[in-house]
């Protein structure tokens, strides 16, 4: 009827209860603009009014029915003729009949199950909207509006600091602390490196935060990481002994919380990469994962300012780094023997470093080879998905030739899995190239708290 | 490399600039990444000069930037071009000099944001978690010194959280860890917090902080810049090893002025000085191994802290200096305390003792000043083994100077220190220590010290470690030091009033006074010598006491030394001896009254100086023994004691076989036999039997002389014997002898064949003539005159004209004058005895 231009026609319009109380969120589409979409949470009710305006007023609309629709989808850009509804519910608005005039219909979803956060990335997207359809014989009238969705989290009940020493022999052993595993979205990452050695020149020590997204499965994984944050925390060389303060705020920062495994479509994982940079401009990193979760905006004011004065500020180093202070004082009496935390929590990492050239010449070093078996773990063990947490993208690319390591009679049992469990950094380069499945990858370095 | 992403976080406005804030970043980074490449490259000091020009503009926009963000009250615009500005700071291109000057200017540019935020807090506009929001700069430098910046303002509007900001921006200072950056940030902190550092002992509120708090921060920040200024010293190629630590020269003082703030701190006490701030830097100053370091902070501790507080922690001090690096000069560090605490002393005891008020000792009585320099001395001695001997007693040096500074009365001190030293020397076996030696130099030094303090020999001598310190010197320095002590004495004028002494003087400056076996062979210059020893022969006039007989020993004491010294020095030395015993014997005859052996002791003295003259009569020196002879001679006869004819006869006897034998010079026997004549003339004492010979032996040697015209003086000379010499103590007055010989002396004249010569002995017998003519010697007549002034006149003219024939007229015309004045004078007043008219003074 619409051929000839006389057939009736109508703008649906959405309005949400309450919208103007709403919180809005801004979230990014896939032309990396951003937009704000109005803010809903798990288990609220989505509710308001969809108002049909006829274009033609004095004549009628003929339909087949009007119905509004919330679906939670997940769309794989690599796919785009497939959207994986996760979550698609449906109010009939009117039967079918005749619209002669502006009409509303107010709809419901009460108390929506909205398991998942809304997520745009570089491979995939997770969003919700709401669609009205009047479905008519020929062509039916679509509305789309998104809407916002955010998870929020409890407190973590187990959130133990990340501690790990690594080290290459000989040449640099340090030991890291990230006062914990998980952190919310507005949390604030404090830490501190100690360097047990230090026989390179470095230049420049900084902290990377790296998002990883994974799509797929199988065969069909595809893995993006981006660097999010790059921070300096450290410039110049330091000496044996030295221990320097972390402290970076997350607030600033694009982030989402972690996820994993979202409808078994696709993960977004967090690390935390320390990187030391020498004078010959080689890098040496170490990527821990981290938790990011997302806390009630109101719970995160009342945290962050405990005190009265809304100025004084969070974080100090006397306040909520006493963590570092007792590791000084620990190491300063006896460098040795007594380290207790070291033991409790007995992580012996990779230092990965990167040549200007490429060249990935990952290394391992045990400190004490008593505790090594225990936290050593055979390439065909059971637990290896568990190990994976750590580092999920790990590619065997290195002889023994090029392992220092396997000089060292101390490391032998080490010297093995080393050459089996060499694990580089993977860049952007690589990553839309399919890599070493993550439960098939065996590595040399424990998993620690950030498993879970 | 990461890709840079750069996204807007949209949920919060405050954090909007952070896109930017970081995004700048990443161009630094690139900068900074092509730079690092020609780091290598050294860099010119024109480069440097361009470096810090590029440097300074860029500073200059983006400080205008800021301030007119600041004008706009577009805080987060500003924050942004302060962090590009302050971007500047991170280069490694600048020398430290340059360095500086960037971030001097840049210091001075953040003072517009730092006044800008104060005032907006004062306002009560505060911007929330501002302190949280420039945490997000990328880079650590520019970070830290806004969040230096922006705490200090927190800080300055809320002083509650004085206590913990502070404690945060030291520990927050800990990631820079290059050198040269590190100390310039935390120079900085250390300059924003001057002026708040919590400075009471008490604080209502906690978080305030207490002085404490103070103390812990400057401490920490102390310890880290020091470890930042050695480290400077570990880097790069050891060729550049002159110029690092010239720049490390150039930045010592950045470290030096965290003592500066301890020091300012005035609620520190001497308590908590003591056991909070003076071992928390020694710990990092005996930590740090390093040379430098150690003797700059030693110094720096010394100079910036009070001197009471270093009088109650000498030991910890001294204790620490002995644990520093071989490298460490201590010995500056030790005396530089040294000299702070005596001029200390000095200061106060003048203020202190005022009139009226009681002398308080300025040195607490529980502080053993000396014990505890002296035990910490020793004990750094032996802990430094390699410490250079030279250096061992320059401390040794400072020690004498304390002991002389703080205690000037206790001469033990001194004399422990010299003994001290010398075990030292001992167990080196350092004997005979050659004056090129620096040890030497040290040595003297202490040794002039202990001279140049007391200024009185008699102290000296006190110092039984003295001498034998001398003794360890070799022949040269031990000369120089004698002469140094001996015009010490003169100069001083200090009588040596015991014959003890003297031999104890003598002894210490037998270099002086005799031959050394390690004596070098080299002939000394002689002026010099002469010098030397005419300054023993002043100090022979000091052996004085005021009781004769201790007088007489010391003489003796004095002979005995210098006879030892050789012929060369007897002369000079044996002179003064021999007059001071002539000086003696004239006391005891003023006592005679007093002392009823006088008599005996005089000639006792005579006896001393008879052979004493006759020792340099024996040494080839006949004109000074003939001289000293005679004087004797006339010394006895005034004396006038118990058979001093004899002895006199003798002197003379002694004079006479000394012309006889040893004086062939014809003109010095013209003058010794003058001598003789005019001693024997003055003599009262002879009887005629001894006194005819004498004369006689007078005249006889007189015509002996060789040349004519030395015969005619000698004759006329002899003359006066019968005319003024006494015979039982009265003019003789022999008129005829008299006459006779200047009628002899005429004679001779009359044969000498040179006119000049003649012309001047005519013109010496006409006044001779006209002397005993005036005396009244009967026998001279106005014809005799006449005839002499005639034959003068009519030779006079004759001479040829030259100097001396000016000088024979010009005594002539004054003859005449005389006679003419006598003439006039006769007119007058006939009072005269004789008569001069008649006198025909012109043709």
């Amino acid at each position: 009827m619409n051929y000839f231009g006389f057939g009736q026609s109508a703008d649906v319009d959405i309005v949400f209860d309450g919208a103007e109380n709403r919180k809005l969120a801004e979230v990014k589409t896939e032309d990396n603009k951003k937009e704000k979409y109005l803010l809903y949470y798990d288990g609220e009710t989505v509710a308001g009014k969809v108002n049909v305006t006829l274009r033609k007023p004095g004549s009628k609309l003929e339909h087949h029915g009007i119905k509004i629709e919330l679906i939670g989808q997940i769309e794989l850009y690599y796919d785009r003729g497939n959207h994986h509804e996760f979550t698609s519910l449906v109010r009939e608005l009117a039967r079918p009949g005749d619209l002669i005039q502006n009409t509303s219909y107010p709809f419901e979803f009460a108390n929506v199950e909205k398991p998942f956060e809304v997520y745009v990335g570089s491979n995939v997207r997770l969003r919700y909207f709401l669609r009205v359809t009047i479905v008519r014989r020929i062509s039916d009238i679509v509305r789309e509006l998104d809407i916002a969705v955010h998870t929020l989290c409890s407190y973590p009940e187990m959130n133990c600091p990340i501690k790990m020493e690594v080290g290459i022999e000989d040449c640099l052993h340090i030991e890291f602390e990230y006062n914990k595993s998980k952190y919310h979205l507005k949390d604030v990452i404090v830490g501190k490196i100690y360097f047990l050695l230090v026989r390179i020149k470095i230049k420049h020590m900084e902290i990377a935060i790296i998002k990883r997204e994974t799509t797929g499965s199988g065969p069909n994984t595809f893995t993006e990481n981006e660097t999010i944050a790059k921070y300096e925390i450290m410039d110049g060389a330091p000496v044996k002994g030295e221990s320097i303060p972390i402290r970076v705020f997350l607030a600033g920062y694009d982030l989402t919380p972690t996820m994993r495994d979202i409808n078994k479509k696709f993960s977004v994982r967090y690390f935390l990469n320390l990187v030391l940079m020498d004078t010959e401009d080689r890098r040496y990193f170490k990527q821990q994962e981290i938790t990011l979760w997302r806390k009630a905006d109101k719970s995160r004011k009342s945290a962050l300012t405990s005190s009265n004065n809304p100025h004084v500020p969070s974080h100090l180093v006397g306040s909520d780094g006493e963590m570092m202070g007792q590791q000084n004082t620990s190491h300063q009496s006896n460098d040795g023997e007594d380290r207790p935390e070291a033991d409790n929590d007995p992580t012996m990492g990779l230092f990965t470093q990167e040549s200007p050239l490429q060249q990935q010449n990952p290394i391992t070093n045990s400190e004490s080879s008593s505790n090594t078996p225990a936290h050593l773990r055979p390439a065909e063990g059971a637990a290896a998905d568990q190990s994976a947490s750590l580092f999920d993208e790990a590619t065997v690319n290195v002889g023994s030739d090029s392992n220092p390591a396997a000089t060292s009679n101390s490391t032998s049992h080490l010297t093995q899995s080393v050459t089996t469990a060499a694990v580089s950094e993977s860049s952007k380069s690589k990553s839309n190239s399919s890599t070493v499945d993550e439960s098939t990858t065996p590595l040399a370095s424990n998993i620690d708290s950030t498993s879970d | 490399m990461y890709q840079w992403n750069a996204m807007l976080y949209g949920s919060s406005n405050q954090f909007a600039y952070l896109t930017e804030f970081q995004h700048q970043y990443r161009f630094v980074d690139d900068a900074l990444k092509a730079s690092s490449d020609v780091r290598t490259l050294s860099t010119t000091m024109d480069d440097q000069e361009k470096l810090l020009g590029d440097a300074i503009a860029i500073v200059r926009s983006q400080a205008f930037q800021m301030k007119r963000f600041l004008d706009k009250s577009r805080l987060m615009d500003a924050l942004k071009s302060a962090s590009t500005m302050l971007a500047e700071l991170r280069t490694s291109l600048l020398s430290p000099k340059s360095y500086y000057e960037l971030y001097m200017a840049i210091t001075d540019e953040l003072r517009h944001l730092e006044l800008y935020l104060l005032d907006e807090f004062e306002k009560g506009r505060k911007v929330a978690d501002l302190y949280e929001l420039v945490q997000y700069a990328g880079n650590i430098v520019p970070r830290l010194y806004l969040l230096i910046t922006v705490g200090l303002v927190y800080i300055k509007t809320n002083n509650s959280l004085k206590r913990s900001i502070l404690k945060d921006l030291v520990e927050m200072c800990r990631g820079v860890q290059n050198p040269l950056r590190g100390l310039f940030l935390r120079n900085y902190l250390l300059q924003c917090t001057r002026n708040i550092l919590p400075d009471v002992l008490q604080s209502a509120d906690e978080q305030e902080g207490v002085v404490y708090d103070s103390i812990d921060f400057v401490l920490m920040n102390f310890a880290e810049m020091n470890k930042l200024w050695v480290r400077m010293q570990h880097q790069g190629h050891s060729s550049e090893r002159t110029r690092r630590e010239k720049e490390r020269e150039e930045l010592k003082i950045l470290v030096g002025t965290n003592l500066v703030r301890l020091s300012q701190l005035e609620s520190a006490t001497l308590e908590t000085y003591q056991r909070l701030v003076l071992p928390g830097i020694l710990e990092q100053v005996v930590s740090c191994r390093d040379a430098i370091a150690q003797e700059y902070l030693m110094e720096c501790i010394i100079q910036v802290f009070p001197d009471e507080f270093h009088l109650q922690t000498l030991d910890p001090f001294l204790k620490s200096c002995a644990q520093l690096q071989p490298g460490v000069n201590v010995k500056n560090i030790i005396i530089s305390l040294i000299d702070r605490l005596a001029a200390y002393n000095l200061r106060n005891s003048k203020t202190i003792t005022e009139p009226g008020e009681e002398v308080t000792p300025i040195i607490p009585q529980n502080v053993q000043l000396f014990e505890v320099f002296s035990i910490q001395i020793a004990n750094i001695v032996q802990v430094r083994t390699d410490m250079p001997l030279e250096d061992t007693v320059s401390l040794q040096v400072a020690l004498v100077s304390l002991a002389q500074k703080v205690y000037p009365d206790r001469v033990d001190y001194v004399d422990k220190v010299l003994e001290t030293t010398i075990q030292i020397l001992d167990r080196l076996n350092m004997h005979n220590i050659a004056h090129t030696l620096l040890v030497n130099q040290e040595l003297s030094r202490l040794l002039r010290l202990c001279i140049d303090f007391y200024n009185n020999i008699l102290t000296l001598i006190q110092l039984k470690h003295f001498s034998p310190l001398l003794d360890k010197f070799d022949h040269t320095s031990r000369k120089s030091l004698a002469l140094y002590i001996v015009l010490n004495i003169l100069e001083n004028e200090t009588l040596i009033p015991t014959a003890e002494e003297a031999d104890s003087v003598l002894v210490m400056i037998a270099p002086l006074i005799k031959d050394e076996n390690d004596q070098s062979v080299d002939k000394l210059d002689p002026e010099d010598f002469a010098e030397e020893q005419g300054i023993a022969g002043r100090f022979v006039h000091l052996l004085k006491s005021d009781d004769p007989d201790m007088q007489y020993k010391i003489l003796q004491t004095a002979r005995k030394h210098f006879g030892l010294g050789g012929t060369q020095r007897i002369k000079h030395v044996l002179p003064p001896l021999i007059f001071q015993a002539f000086q003696l014997a004239n006391k005891y005859k003023h006592i005679a009254e007093d002392d009823a052996n006088w008599d005996k002791k005089c000639q006792k003295i005579l006896q001393f100086c008879h052979s004493t003259i006759s020792v340099l009569a024996r040494a080839d020196l006949p004109d000074l023994a003939l001289r000293l002879y005679l004087q004797g001679a006339l010394v006895i006869g005034q004396i006038g004691y118990t058979n001093h004819e004899t002895v006199a006869y003798d002197f003379m006897t002694q004079a006479f076989s000394l012309y006889e034998d040893e004086i062939s010079d014809s003109k010095s026997q013209l003058a010794a036999i003058t001598l003789i004549m005019s001693t024997f003339e003055q003599m009262t004492c002879f009887g005629e039997e001894n006194a005819e010979p004498l004369r006689t032996n007078c005249a006889l040697a007189a015509s002996k002389l060789l040349k004519k015209p030395d015969q005619c003086r000698g004759v006329v000379t002899c003359a006066s014997l019968f005319w003024s010499g006494k015979k039982n103590g009265e003019e003789m007055r022999d008129e005829k002898r008299t006459l006779e010989c200047l009628k002899k002396g005429a004679r001779i004249a009359s044969q000498c064949l040179d006119t000049g010569v003649q012309v001047q002995l005519y013109v010496e017998l006409l006044n001779h003539y006209l002397f005993y003519f005036e005396r009244g010697n009967s026998l001279i007549t106005i014809t005799m005159l006449n005839q002499l002034i005639a034959k003068i006149n009519e030779e006079l003219p004759n001479l040829e004209q030259c100097e001396e024939t000016k000088q024979i007229e010009m005594h002539y015309n004054n003859t005449l004058a005389h006679i003419r004045l006598r003439m006039e004078a006769m007119s007058n007043d006939t009072g005269l005895e004789v008569s001069f008219a008649d006198i025909v003074l012109s043709q």
